[in-house]
């Protein structure tokens, strides 16, 4: 074991604010974990170990989304410490639902409704919100196509509103193979048509803002550009 | 004035820290922070759909995702009057047992065991404990098996919504998770003596008062309609908030909670302390013979605890089944129509006692409470940590303290995912209170609120004032005891101001007097008692934003002693204010 040991790569998970589940998946490769540690140098992982440095690292992947003025510096750090940064999940690539409010002024509404006109002492908040650019790898496509490879009915077809269409796939059409619709957990799909998406839900006589208030649930930031339009045309 | 910390708690869910700070021979503080970011959870699900909301909250976490879907699906369900079938219960009990197994085994074996065995994680544990490491993961899969089952996947599955199930599992599938769960036995056993006959330190032990979900026909289980206390006392899941009375610290994102002004705990040792007695069969004889006082008194033994019920799980498990399987037909989705209702749904997450409390009107949801079992430890967290600081010190063992508070920290499983109430204050701002009171006097004529105990000193100040303004003639003026006959002007939404007046400690001169929103109730200030947070709690958040507390710094609030001159000095000043 000791031998192969410079080849290893050296990974780091961090957790940025969210609800820990991409590293608990991790976790949660329960077959594969010993072999995990032992083809890599894991160098830091808080939720699995206590001996955790922070030094050069090949790769790191960040779960979570950048919710305070700490995390944003943790972030920048880890940019320059990793050859490569890899954001997994919803939260680390479109903000998750801790950016679901459509606007930097909903979402200072918002928190002032929670927080009132408290100053944060610990670590300044910010708005979870995308990055100005990123490469989606894999799933170029909608959860439809898994949903039907799993040879489903569809949900829309019977008037259900369901986000399939506008949701990048990967989750196997899970929800709609339980007979319940999808609810856009994995982030909006890059070029959907959202518009039909949203004239279909029209059609069949579902509410304006109810509409929108189901798209923007998960994918919030990441469809704000199409929200926002939609918002202005109902004026 | 010495600081220990761990800034990073590792091997726990989330993101926090530990600090004890120390003067000389006295740990003079201890406190346990939340670094994770805002997230508005109970803002977000405002103004969405029932059914959304049993989609959004359990993002709150990954770990107890299903457990804040049930606790979410039983306060809808409550509120809009929905019934489901039997086979649509015993599912959901399935389901439920599938994350204890998951997460009491992730904590026993993974986060908790290396400390004691002394590695620095479960990984390089597997160099000596190559089987244990290895059967564990196994049986946590299981756990994850359970859940994917049941709700679709291994974290956040969708299948469990209001009114039953999207789709139920195979005969075949129930009849192997039955198999399987018989298959484990051994090591489950194996398990209980490994956790049960740990050496854990008897420092630090001291009382608590324990809180767990009440399963109804005095059973064990992790659901209820009521809560118990380890004191006797019951308390119906509405009322939660007379257990809880949350109040907002300036040290961490989370809310803290106390009952009746003391820290109490919630979590498996909690369960077990309450309700062990109630264990049968392999868990009931392991019961009997491991629980013992040092349970009552010592937080680390809720490793112990976690592992006897994984036993209790998995002898429930094939009965559970059986019962399952007498049913064959799958009842469709309950179909309901009421758009408007108020209901609290209450179940055990793996680390203890779980409340989510929803308002929903025109089919919207309209108000959310969501409260966690780790923001209900924290106050016994810290005391706990205080006591073993303390006591390490005494002994001279500073260079244990690191390391133990984590380990105490560590033993109550926290979750810091599942702060949902994220908070933060600063100190007490040195605002003009006199500008303040009139802005506030803007938005509408102010109810004044005097509370505090005329008998002890500069205490009696809100009782005081708020007499001297009846006697002046001011009509909108109550009185602490009146409170409870009037049924609490906090219960009503309407827009005019509520100004309490009290004593507020803020280590500032004596007679110095700040105006702040209600929601600075913090504890950094030291309020005369626990009343002012325990009526922010029961605010709905207009009521709340609206609502304001005018204190002056007390001399001295010790029985007996008269009035400080300070005090009486700023009294007059804000009398005059009020007044104009």
């Amino acid at each position: 074991m000791e031998k192969d040991k410079k080849e290893k790569l050296k990974i780091g998970i961090y957790e940025l604010t969210g609800c820990a589940g991409d590293a608990l998946l991790i976790l949660d490769c329960e077959k594969e974990l010993l072999d995990i540690f032992n083809a890599a140098d894991i160098h830091s992982f808080l939720m699995a170990k206590s001996d955790n440095i922070d030094g050069e690292l090949d790769i790191a992947f960040v779960e979570g989304s950048v919710s305070t003025e700490k995390e944003k510096k943790e972030l920048l750090d880890l940019r320059k410490r990793a050859k490569v940064v890899v954001a997994i999940g919803i939260c680390a690539c479109f903000g998750g639902i801790q950016a679901a409010f459509q606007s930097q002024e909903e979402w200072r509404k918002n928190f002032k409704a929670v927080y009132g006109d408290v100053k944060m002492t610990h670590t300044k908040p910010v708005q979870s919100k995308p990055i100005d650019s990123y490469t989606p790898e894999l799933y170029r496509f909608p959860v439809c196509v898994e949903c039907k490879w799993n040879e489903n009915d569809c949900l829309l077809n019977k008037g259900i509103p369901c986000l399939g269409p506008i949701t990048s796939a990967g989750c196997g059409s899970v929800c709609i193979n339980h007979n319940l619709p999808c609810v856009g957990c994995w982030g909006p799909l890059e070029g959907a048509n959202l518009s039909s998406e949203f004239q279909l839900l029209r059609d069949y006589g579902f509410d304006h803002d109810f509409i929108k208030k189901k798209m923007a649930n998960f994918s919030g930031t990441g469809m704000a550009d199409f929200l926002g339009k939609i918002e202005g045309d109902k004026k | 004035m010495k600081k220990i910390s761990v800034e990073h708690l590792a091997r726990v869910e989330g993101s926090g820290g530990i600090t004890a700070t120390i003067d000389g021979k006295v740990v003079t503080d201890v406190k346990f922070t939340i670094n994770e970011g805002p997230r508005l959870v109970e803002r977000l699900t405002v103004g969405k759909t029932p059914e959304e909301d049993v989609n959004l909250v359990p993002r709150i976490c990954a770990i107890c995702t299903l457990s804040h879907k049930y606790a979410a699906i039983r306060a809808m369900e409550n509120a809009l009057s929905v019934k489901v079938p039997t086979k649509v219960h015993l599912f959901r009990e399935l389901m439920h047992l599938g994350e204890m197994i998951e997460s009491h085994s992730l904590h026993v074996y993974y986060l908790a065991l290396p400390d004691y065995v002394g590695f620095p994680n479960a990984i390089a544990m597997a160099s000596q404990f190559d089987l244990e490491v290895k059967i564990a993961l196994e049986m946590k899969e299981f756990g994850n098996h359970i859940m994917k089952t049941a709700s679709g996947r291994y974290i956040h599955g969708e299948n469990p919504v209001i009114g039953g199930f999207g789709k139920f599992p195979t005969k075949e599938e129930l009849l192997w998770i039955k198999s399987r769960a018989i298959q484990f036995m051994p090591f489950v056993l194996k398990t209980v003596n490994l956790f049960c006959e740990l050496d854990y330190p008897d420092c630090p032990e001291d009382n608590t008062v324990y809180a767990c979900c009440n399963p109804p026909k005095n059973k064990y289980g992790f659901t209820g309609d009521e809560i118990i206390l380890s004191t006797g006392a019951t308390i119906n899941k509405e009322d939660y908030k007379s257990l809880t009375n949350e109040f907002v610290v300036s040290h961490s994102y989370a809310k803290h909670s106390c009952y009746q002004g003391k820290p109490y705990s919630v979590g498996a040792l909690a369960r077990v302390n309450n309700l062990g007695e109630r264990l049968k069969g392999k868990a009931g004889k392991m019961y009997s013979k491991y629980f013992g006082p040092r349970w009552k008194r010592n937080p680390l033994f809720n490793n112990a605890a976690q592992a006897l019920e994984i036993l209790y799980t998995f002898e429930r498990i094939p009965r559970l089944l059986d019962e399952l399987l007498k049913y064959p037909e799958d009842p469709p989705l309950v179909k309901y129509s009421a758009k408007k209702g108020k209901g609290t749904g209450i179940v055990e997450a793996p680390r203890g006692l779980l409340i989510h409390s929803y308002e929903v009107a025109e089919g919207l949801v309209s108000h959310t409470d969501i409260i966690t079992p780790t923001a209900q430890n924290a106050e016994d967290i810290e005391r706990y940590c205080y006591i073993a600081a303390q006591r390490l010190l005494e002994n001279r063992k500073e260079d244990k303290i690191r390391d133990r508070m984590d380990l105490v920290v560590r033993a109550f499983d926290p979750c810091i995912s599942c702060s949902a109430h994220l908070a933060e204050v600063k100190k007490a701002p040195q605002d003009d209170w006199k500008e303040k009171l009139e802005e506030v006097k803007k938005k509408g004529s102010p109810i004044y609120v005097g509370v505090g105990k005329r008998t002890r000193s500069d205490d009696g100040l809100g009782m005081e004032l708020a007499l001297k303004l009846r006697n002046r003639g001011i009509s909108d003026v109550w009185l602490e005891h009146e409170i409870a006959q009037r049924g609490g002007p906090w219960r009503n939404k309407h827009h005019r101001p509520l100004v309490f007046l009290d004593a507020v400690d803020f280590r500032e001169e004596p007679g110095k007097i700040v105006l702040l929103p209600l929601h600075y109730v913090f504890s950094n200030t030291n309020l005369s008692h626990k009343l002012l947070p325990f009526i922010s709690g029961e605010m709905h958040y207009e009521r709340l934003k609206n609502s304001y507390v005018l204190g002056i710094q007390p001399e001295s609030v010790q029985e007996g002693k008269k009035m400080s001159k300070p005090v009486r000095l700023s009294m007059a000043k804000v009398l005059v204010q009020i007044v104009n």
